[in-house]
């Protein structure tokens, strides 16, 4: 059912990654897109490969589930291998007329393909094992210091938040407005992009006017129970760091250490 | 006792303005309301819809600020922007949508919210949300997502935010507008004990006027004044005046005034059942055994088949999600006649939403058959759109399916999409409008700009104006002040009585059910148990009990009365029939 949509699919399991601060899950996803981009050689992805298989035993997410995120886009990843493949100029190894496969178009797809994989998977991770709300608040005091350039991290992670309550219930009212609408006869699946695009109006100029009005009616009872933005808030579970999370620091600097050296000496 | 909220000659005017941004028109939304509200008390204010009462109770949360006069909460003017977040503080409000006021995606974080705003320790926060979830109920749902919970339990939930911020008054703005009798009760029986165990004040703003009852001091609101004040015996014993107003009283209030109007000797302002039973035991005692009860049953005319225009043929439906299955409806067989007036009752979740929505296939079933004017609807070459225009569907606040630019253009809406051109669809938007009784000098206004009641209209014109064979209408009071509702139900049973459409009505209503309908489907469980006319079906008292429904209220008086030893005929399900029934025995 609707109700049931987890955002960022979320997998409810107890272990170390799931318990770790989501600031050090999201530096850690940073540092490891850093890698994946930084190496460039066999040896540099052995020890990136041992690296995302730890964590993921460490998470205790079935790999199936890892896997998921790539099912969408797997045409896409394919169209780039093959451009990749044959649009790379260098020394042909096989070659069609004017269609050449050369060796750095090989080298290149696979980078390329290894790469992608490898961006989905590790934000996978993350996503998994941290709950909506945990990245909120991991964004919201992680990015705390974007506050003196002027950028109103509390209000956007507030926003996000209640996006995400929101985003069931508005999904809920589509599906009532397209029952209502084709109650009085209205059919969603109008051939050509004019007719398609002129069917949504009966849907989407009432699904606007009901989110504005949620919308209206929230900010009044925000308001009533003393919301005034972020200045002088206090946080009703702020975030600690505990011993895990500083070795979870450790572990990744010492990583990304590792991979810079390999990049330098091979 | 120092009053902890005060009004003083308070007046707040609503400035229209026009695209320039000159003053167009002033409406005066609060005029002149002088309030005392002593700390511990009850108070319920009354109104229709528009007579000020919601604009009132947001001065006291100094969401508004009064244009004359002055507020004072908890020794507070509202008019001083220092004082904004401790007046707030010290009255919270909780408003009518269970979902719209609710910000966090877990419980507790909600209920943690309002303490978070006035920086409140951590650990603080969390004994308060404690005690506050315990105060209302809710602490075994702490860890859940609030789009789980029922309207009632969100409500509480809102509370408990509210509770929260330790606050000296909590304000409800028509908590149980929205919600079924459970919730609605839930919410209530929240709001009393908050009252009596905590002391808290408690400011009720409603239009159901069972409400009321348990108040200390009920204020009535009309066109931003207030109009009478006193405790609920005192308003309720002058019905004729609450209906000036366009509002009503409880069944047994209005049968005891109607009796006494009779030449009864009752007192005024009769509030509960007991009192009523107890004030008509005094005027005659029981005659001992009770006599048989008359035979009132009507004699139902035998409808053969031809006279279906629904037929319902061992129907189940059956969701799947992930491994679990869910049986929404359980093997249903019904009839439904050419010119029936039919109510279905049942839970939020007992299926009748379901039920409804395979009469026109907007649900497909899983099992059995559904036959329309003798054709399976789920045959390959039956035309499901054509289903949809015959059997008209009006949901839930149809008025959220408002879109166009005009009311007549959005009635045109229906006809257009069963391919009639824009002459016709004109015409049948005009008479569905005209049976609708919209006004006509509306029908170029945008539906945006309608009050809540005409928008209603303007939407059930949208499905009448296909000229369905049946129309069937989901909770179509829902929301809807006593005047309004008592509109929109005449309405369609004008509708009936008048034109002998065949109409179905869902109603959570059991009062509403009693007075129009005449053949009454209960459901539970996906399935229905009784079938009958509203006599029959209400007979079945502690039956329906156990099924957590309640029958109307004048039927358990003179269910009562009847097991006292009176001989009353305990079948009667309106006050009418009620008033006829107890003028026989005790006049």
């Amino acid at each position: 059912m609707l109700k049931d949509i987890t955002l960022g699919q979320y997998y409810q399991v107890d272990s170390v990654i799931h318990r770790l601060d989501p600031r050090v899950k999201l530096v850690a996803t940073l540092f490891f897109i850093i890698s994946i981009f930084v190496a460039d050689d066999p040896i540099g992805f052995i020890f990136l490969t041992v690296c995302l298989f730890a964590i993921i035993a460490l998470s205790k997410v079935p790999f199936s589930f890892m896997v998921r995120g790539l099912k969408s886009i797997i045409i896409l990843l394919l169209i780039c291998g093959l451009f990749n493949l044959f649009l790379t100029p260098g020394d042909a190894i096989v070659k069609w007329g004017k269609v050449q496969i050369t060796i750095q178009g090989v080298r290149a797809a696979i980078l390329m393909l290894v790469r992608m994989i490898y961006l989905i998977i590790g934000t996978s991770i993350m996503t998994l094992t941290t709950t909506p709300n945990q990245l909120t608040d991991g964004l919201e005091t992680g990015l705390r210091a974007l506050n003196y350039i002027h950028v109103p991290v509390h209000e956007i992670a507030m926003m996000m938040s209640i996006a995400l309550r929101f985003i069931p219930i508005l999904n809920d009212e589509t599906d009532k407005i397209m029952k209502a609408q084709m109650a009085r006869g209205a059919s969603f699946d109008g051939k050509g992009i004019v007719n398609k695009a002129k069917a949504m109006v009966p849907l989407l100029v009432p699904l606007f006017v009901s989110a504005f009005r949620r919308a209206n009616d929230l900010a009044l009872a925000m308001e009533a129970r003393c919301y005034h933005g972020g200045e002088g808030r206090t946080s009703m579970k702020p975030l600690h760091y505990r011993r895990r999370d500083v070795m979870g620091y450790f572990y990744i600097f010492g990583a990304f250490a590792v991979v810079i050296v390999l990049h330098i000496i091979f | 006792m120092k009053p902890v909220i005060q009004t003083k000659d308070l007046v707040y005017e609503y400035y229209r303005r026009d695209e320039e941004g000159n003053v167009e028109s002033i409406d005066t939304a609060v005029d002149h309301v002088n309030l005392d509200v002593e700390p511990g008390q009850f108070i319920s204010i009354l109104g229709h819809n528009g007579s000020g009462k919601s604009t009132l109770a947001k001065h006291i949360n100094a969401l508004l600020i009064p244009t004359e006069g002055t507020v004072i909460v908890d020794g507070k003017d509202t008019k001083d922007p220092a004082n904004e977040l401790p007046v707030r503080k010290e009255a919270g409000m909780v408003f009518q949508n269970p979902d719209n006021q609710i910000i966090a995606s877990v419980v507790e974080e909600d209920v943690g919210f309002g303490p978070e705003n006035i920086g409140v320790p951590t650990d603080e926060i969390w004994e308060r949300a404690e005690k506050a979830l315990k105060g209302v109920g809710m602490w075994e749902y702490r860890k859940k997502s609030p789009n789980r919970l029922s309207g009632g339990q969100k409500q509480r939930v809102a509370i408990a935010g509210v509770m929260a911020m330790e606050p000296k008054c909590i304000i409800l703005d028509e908590p149980t507008a929205m919600l079924d009798p459970d919730g609605r009760r839930e919410v209530i029986d929240t709001a009393r004990e908050l009252n009596k165990k905590k002391g808290v004040t408690i400011i009720l703003i409603t239009h159901y006027m069972e409400e009321v009852v348990y108040s200390d001091r009920v204020f009535v609101m009309d066109h931003g004044r207030v109009v009478m004040q006193g405790t609920p015996r005192e308003i309720f014993s002058q019905v004729n005046i609450l209906k000036s107003y366009h509002l009503t009283v409880p069944q047994v209030t209005d049968l005891a005034f109607r009796l006494k109007e009779d030449g009864m000797d009752l007192p005024d302002g009769v509030l509960t059942r007991p009192e009523l039973e107890d004030s008509l035991s005094r005027i005659k005692a029981p005659s001992g055994a009770p006599e048989m009860t008359p035979s009132h049953e009507e004699k139902k005319a035998e409808k053969s088949p031809e006279d279906a225009v629904l037929i319902l043929d061992h129907v189940s439906v059956t969701y799947k999600d992930g491994g679990t299955e869910t049986h929404a409806l359980n093997d249903v067989s019904l009839q439904i006649n050419k010119g029936d007036f039919i109510g279905i009752i049942g839970h939020t979740g007992s299926g009748k939403s379901t039920l409804i929505q395979t009469l026109n296939g907007l649900i497909p079933v899983t099992g059995g058959h559904v036959y329309f004017n003798g054709r399976d609807i789920s045959e390959k070459d039956f035309d499901k759109k054509a289903l949809r225009t015959s059997v008209g569907m009006v949901f839930q606040y149809p008025e959220h399916q408002l879109f166009e630019t005009t009311v007549l253009n959005d009635v045109k809406f229906g006809p257009k999409n069963m391919g009639l051109d824009d002459k016709e669809a004109g015409l049948r938007a005009y008479e569905a409008l005209k049976k609708v009784h919209f006004p006509e000098d509306s029908f170029d206004a945008s539906p945006f700009e309608l009050s809540g009641g005409q928008k209603r209209r303007a939407a059930i014109a949208g499905v009448i104006a296909m000229r369905p064979q049946v129309i069937i209408l989901d909770e179509p009071t829902a929301g809807l002040d006593p005047a309004g509702r008592d509109e929109i139900l005449g309405l369609i049973k004008e509708m009936h009585d008048k034109s002998g459409e065949t109409v179905i009505l869902v109603s959570h209503s059991m009062e509403d059910v009693a007075e129009y309908v005449d053949r009454t489907i209960v459901i539970d469980s996906g399935h229905p148990v009784f079938d009958g006319t509203p006599r029959e079906v209400f007979s079945h008292v502690s039956e329906l009990e156990s099924l957590g429904l309640a029958v109307p209220s004048v039927t358990y008086l003179l269910h009562d009365l009847h097991k006292k030893g009176y001989p009353v005929d305990e079948h009667a399900v309106t006050v009418e029939e009620a008033r006829e029934e107890i003028l026989r025995v005790f006049g």
